[in-house]
């Protein structure tokens, strides 16, 4: 109906052109655009899946699989009849993702934690160092509220480096019970980790420190185990790929009697010395208790610097074990193996006499014996019994220093026992030799007198002490004193060929201090024959004192070494009170232990023979 | 005879219809009755044929008649249940409205009474992406509204702020399995944490088996997670038994009780004292704040009060210790003093007796830093050449 002709043809037939090319135009535009974006794309592919392939993948497949520690618990330490001294308890640790943290939730973390942030800062720089993925321990034991905040901050959208992990803790006796013996435990330091004997640990890993925790590490550590498992994005488990549990430590048992044990803790409450008690048949120590102690309870978690500080400059020094490391004059518990040295050199016999005036002349110089009105006439059965200076003044001077030091190293002074505790003391046996070879000198005849007497040079520790005593009561024969229950025989004894009746006459000196009105009364036990010997060491000089410049802690020390019964012992102690001033007052503790000693031995003579034997053996 | 009555049977019949007539009648007279006999005699003989044609036709009139009557009641019966539904709806709504309302003056009254900075918020949908339990809530950053804050309702405690943008916020409720929060029960102030479990349900978590929880007893925020502020409900404890190495906990979470439509976001919490009673009135408009007591001055130091390094666990030598000390007093001896002499350790102390707390180690003193090394001394000995005066043996 319309007319070809018009103008509306025409230019209908313009805009088709245009529009074709303008099609075409844009569809080019497009399909450039297409292939950019795809290059752009491919690009991106490229370098996500070929070129960083690896790093993703390790990425991915750390955020999707991880890998759950499980720490093994020590051993426990068990007493003699398989009481336990040591356990553990459940608890966590708290530990950062290295691969999640943010350098600024540090401070929100630390103040959450009650922990300092600098020393957390320098935590996490040290492991930084180290293994990169290694996570970061950096608070053990924490408590409900410290658990609290952790798991109410370690979402994804919080603090995700935050991981808890369970890790048994160690419980110790409360109020420092037994702390010495049983030691701590900490973390491997750095120093730990460069030597060869740590080659098998890693950062944040626990170790024994000291004590038995530290003597036998390798023995009470087990073996952590781990889980491997699928993880979502919210860190929930999904699936366990593989798990490998933990191997706990093993158990050690101790020599150590809990019965005998906790009467020595009470008889040292409040006071400052040890107490050493052995079995002298085989040289298993019953107990050993060193005061002022401190809480291992303590070092089971982190120890606080403050509580370290507090510690470490206490002038108690409380972390001394004063049973293996108290190094002081023994005093006049050292008359009996003076005595032994008499006899056994044949410089006097058991009739030898002196007469004490309260004192006596030796070289020129006039040394005063402790009972300033004299013994009169005494013999060495007197003379052990009342533990006269001036008898032993004399037979000292007639041994000789080395004589002395010939006997007394045979019984173990001045060397170390050999107790498998670390950090032992060798206390000091001086000599002719000795002096030459530590001050170029010759040793003086007048220095002998007062080593006689247990003073000058010579030094001892209470575990020395009690071993020296306990194996001339035992004929001569010395077993290496050792806290942990052995299997098999202990280790061969050494063996001096003192003469027996040498040794009886002074046992029976022993048994007078204690059972003949001498100074160890107070150890007296009716129907056991307790021998014992007293000892009051100065710890400085009289000149000193005069001075006016010692104080409290100068007092002296009080020792008493006894042994029951008076044939045949079967338990030795040495008591040293520090500042206690008298061996006397010493004297009250190895009684009570040794008569708890021998009512152990009476209760458990009633029992029949099969409770006895799961009395023995626990869980047998 | 017979011929003549056949013959004359319709006469017959008519004669003695009137003779039988007549003595009806004379009966009738007779017995003096006013209802014809006639009359009975029809309907009597009527009646049963009526009774016959009128059940049929109303059986058959009432069947048709039911059957449309029927028809009319389920008609009407839908009629009134479209009508019931209709003002259920209304009464769901009406009762909506109104619990809006009451939830509105409820959190407007607890936000007037509390101590604590708040901001209202409503629940405006599940965040997307998310398969927690995470909501939305229309209130962001622009609201003062930050991760880490904790979300309320007067009910108890509802969650806590994850993420927040400009006007949203997505809030993690207490359901969630990543959710915890410190919280302390009511009667033993037991303390635990709080952890959601991905259902209705909550667990109170890290409580020992020997701690005493019990049904229906109430927890409470401890405040120590940094989260919640002290004081705030938590929930009821719906079910407790012990576990392998912890209690097991179950708790009614109490914010959720009523659902969740309004919220109150904590700006600036405010810690309380848990109330030594449990709430009286656990409606969400009567729900009063805790009532006020003496709050010790730090209280996140509430949760955890060892007395001992070790948590109060003992060993057997501790026991053991004990065990000695009980024989000694028991026999009056001071263990290491000269006294009667020694006791007897097979006498067992009598158990009724009390005995003090035991001693605590001597106060450590402070002094010049010594290091713990295996070889020190623990004093010098200034001289160690005696003098003549010898102390006593």
């Amino acid at each position: 109906m319309s007319d070809p002709d018009r103008p509306e043809k025409v230019s209908s037939t313009r805009l088709f052109r245009d529009d074709t090319k303008f099609a075409l135009g844009r569809i080019a535009v497009f399909q450039y655009a297409a292939v950019g974006v795809f290059l752009f794309l491919i690009a991106g592919f490229w370098v996500l899946q070929i070129r960083d392939h690896e790093a993703n993948s390790t990425l991915a497949e750390r955020n999707r699989i991880k890998t759950v520690p499980l720490l093994a618990p020590r051993g426990k330490i068990l007493d003699r009849d398989g009481r336990v001294i040591v356990d553990n308890q459940p608890a966590f640790v708290v530990q950062l993702t290295q691969e999640n943290l943010k350098p600024e939730h540090l401070a929100p973390i630390a103040e959450g934690l009650h922990l300092d942030l600098d020393e957390l800062k320098a935590t996490v720089r040290r492991y930084a160092a180290g293994k990169r993925y290694s996570p970061i321990p950096i608070k053990r034991d924490l408590s409900p509220a410290e658990l609290t905040f952790i798991d109410s901050h370690r979402d994804p959208g919080t603090f995700p480096e935050l991981e808890l992990v369970q890790e048994p803790r160690r419980l110790y006796p409360q109020n420092g019970l037994a702390a010495h013996v049983i030691g701590y435990v900490g973390e491997v330091s750095e120093a730990e980790l460069n030597s060869s004997e740590f080659a098998s640990y890693s950062q944040g890993d626990l170790v024994g420190k000291s004590g038995l925790e530290k003597q036998y590490n390798e023995i009470l550590k087990g073996v952590d185990g781990q889980r491997r498992v699928v993880v979502d994005v919210a860190g929930r488990e999904h699936q366990v790929l593989e798990s490998a549990e933990a191997t706990p430590g093993q158990n050690l048992q101790l020599t150590i009697d809990l019965d005998l044990q906790a009467v020595a803790e009470l008889a040292l409450e409040g006071k400052k010395g040890a107490v050493v008690a052995l079995d002298p048949h085989d040289g298993s120590v019953l107990a050993m208790v060193s005061r002022p102690a401190f809480d291992p309870n303590l070092f089971a978690a982190h120890i606080k610097a403050a509580d370290w500080k507090a510690l470490t400059s206490n002038p108690e020094n409380p972390l001394i074990n004063r049973a293996i490391q108290a190094q002081f004059a023994p005093g006049s518990t050292f008359k009996p193996l003076v005595a032994i040295a008499g006899l056994e050199t044949g410089a006097v016999d058991d009739n030898f006499s002196v007469h004490c005036g309260g004192g006596a002349s030796f070289y020129g110089r006039y040394f005063k014996c402790w009972e300033k009105r004299g013994h009169g006439g005494v013999n060495m059965h007197a003379g052990i019994v009342h533990s006269c200076d001036v008898y032993f003044y004399t037979i000292g001077n007639k041994i000789g220093i080395d004589g002395i030091a010939e006997y007394a190293e045979q019984a173990g002074i001045g060397k170390k026992t050999g107790i498998d505790l670390p950090g032992e003391a060798e206390g000091l046996m001086p000599s002719s030799k000795w002096k030459l070879r530590t001050q170029r000198e010759k040793w003086y005849a007048g220095e002998t007198i007062s080593v006689a007497i247990g003073q000058g040079a010579v030094t001892v520790t209470p575990i020395q002490l009690a071993s020296a005593i306990g194996g001339m009561a035992n004929g001569g024969v010395w077993f290496k004193p050792h806290l942990v229950k052995m299997a098999a025989a202990p280790d061969a004894a050494r063996k001096e060929n003192w003469n027996l009746d040498n040794i009886a006459k002074v046992v029976f000196g022993m048994y007078g201090v204690v059972n003949e009105g001498g100074t160890g009364g107070s150890a007296a036990i009716p129907g056991i024959t307790v021998s014992g010997k007293t000892g009051s060491a100065q710890r400085v000089s009289n000149d000193f004192k005069k001075s006016g410049k010692a104080d409290a802690d100068d007092k002296d020390n009080g020792w008493f070494v006894a042994f029951a019964p008076r044939e045949n012992p079967e338990i030795v102690l040495a008591v040293l009170l520090e500042g206690g001033e008298h061996g006397a007052l010493a004297a009250p503790t190895a009684r009570d232990v040794i008569k708890a000693y021998f009512d152990k031995k009476t209760r458990l003579s009633k029992l029949t023979q099969p409770t006895l034997a799961l009395i023995r053996h626990p869980g047998q | 005879m017979d011929l003549i009555l056949n013959r004359y049977r319709n006469l017959t019949a008519l004669v003695a219809a009137i003779l039988v007539q007549l003595v009806l009648l004379a009966y009738q007279v007779k017995s003096n009755q006013e209802i014809r006999l006639i009359r009975v005699w029809a309907v009597t003989a009527v009646t049963p044929l009526a009774r016959l044609l009128e059940g049929s036709r109303s059986g058959t009139v009432n069947f048709f008649k039911d059957y449309f009557v029927l028809l009319d009641v389920r008609d009407q019966n839908k009629r009134l249940q479209t009508d019931l539904n209709r003002v259920q709806l209304e009464n769901q709504v009406l009762r909506s409205e109104l619990d809006t309302a009451e939830r509105g003056k409820a959190l407007s009254v607890f936000q007037e009474q509390s101590q604590m900075k708040t901001v209202a918020a409503r629940i405006i949908g599940n965040s997307p992406g998310s398969n927690g339990r995470v909501v939305l809530i229309d209130r962001g950053t622009g609201s003062g509204i930050q991760p880490g804050m904790a979300v309320i309702t007067p009910d108890g405690i509802v969650g806590k702020i994850v993420s927040s943008y400009p006007t949203a916020s997505n809030l993690l409720l207490i359901t969630d399995p990543t959710f915890a929060a410190g919280v302390l029960s009511q009667k033993n102030r037991v303390h635990g944490t709080l952890k959601g479990t991905g259902n209705s349900n909550v667990i109170v978590d890290y409580v020992q088996n020997e701690q005493t929880v019990e049904v229906g007893e109430w927890f409470y925020t401890a405040g120590d997670d940094r989260v919640f502020p002290k004081g705030l409900l938590a929930g009821t404890v719906t079910a407790v038994r012990p576990g392998r190495t912890v209690k097991e906990i179950f708790l009614n979470p109490s914010g959720l009780q009523h659902g969740l439509e309004d919220v109150l976001v904590i700006l600036e919490g405010d810690h309380k004292p848990i109330p030594d009673l449990p709430p009286a009135n656990q409606s969400v408009h009567l729900q009063p704040l805790p009532p006020a007591e003496g709050d010790p001055a730090n209280p996140l130091n509430t949760a955890h009060n060892a007395s001992t390094n070790n948590g109060g666990a003992e060993t057997d030598l501790d026991r053991e210790v004990e065990r000695t000390r009980r024989i000694g007093e028991d026999q009056k001896h001071v263990f290491g003093e000269r006294g009667r002499g020694a006791p007897d350790f097979n006498r067992v102390p009598d158990p009724a007796a009390t005995h003090p707390a035991p001693a605590a180690p001597p106060p450590a003193k402070p002094a010049a830093a010594v290091p713990p090394t295996a070889s020190a001394t623990p004093s010098a000995i200034p001289s160690a050449t005696p003098s003549a005066n010898q102390p006593r043996p």
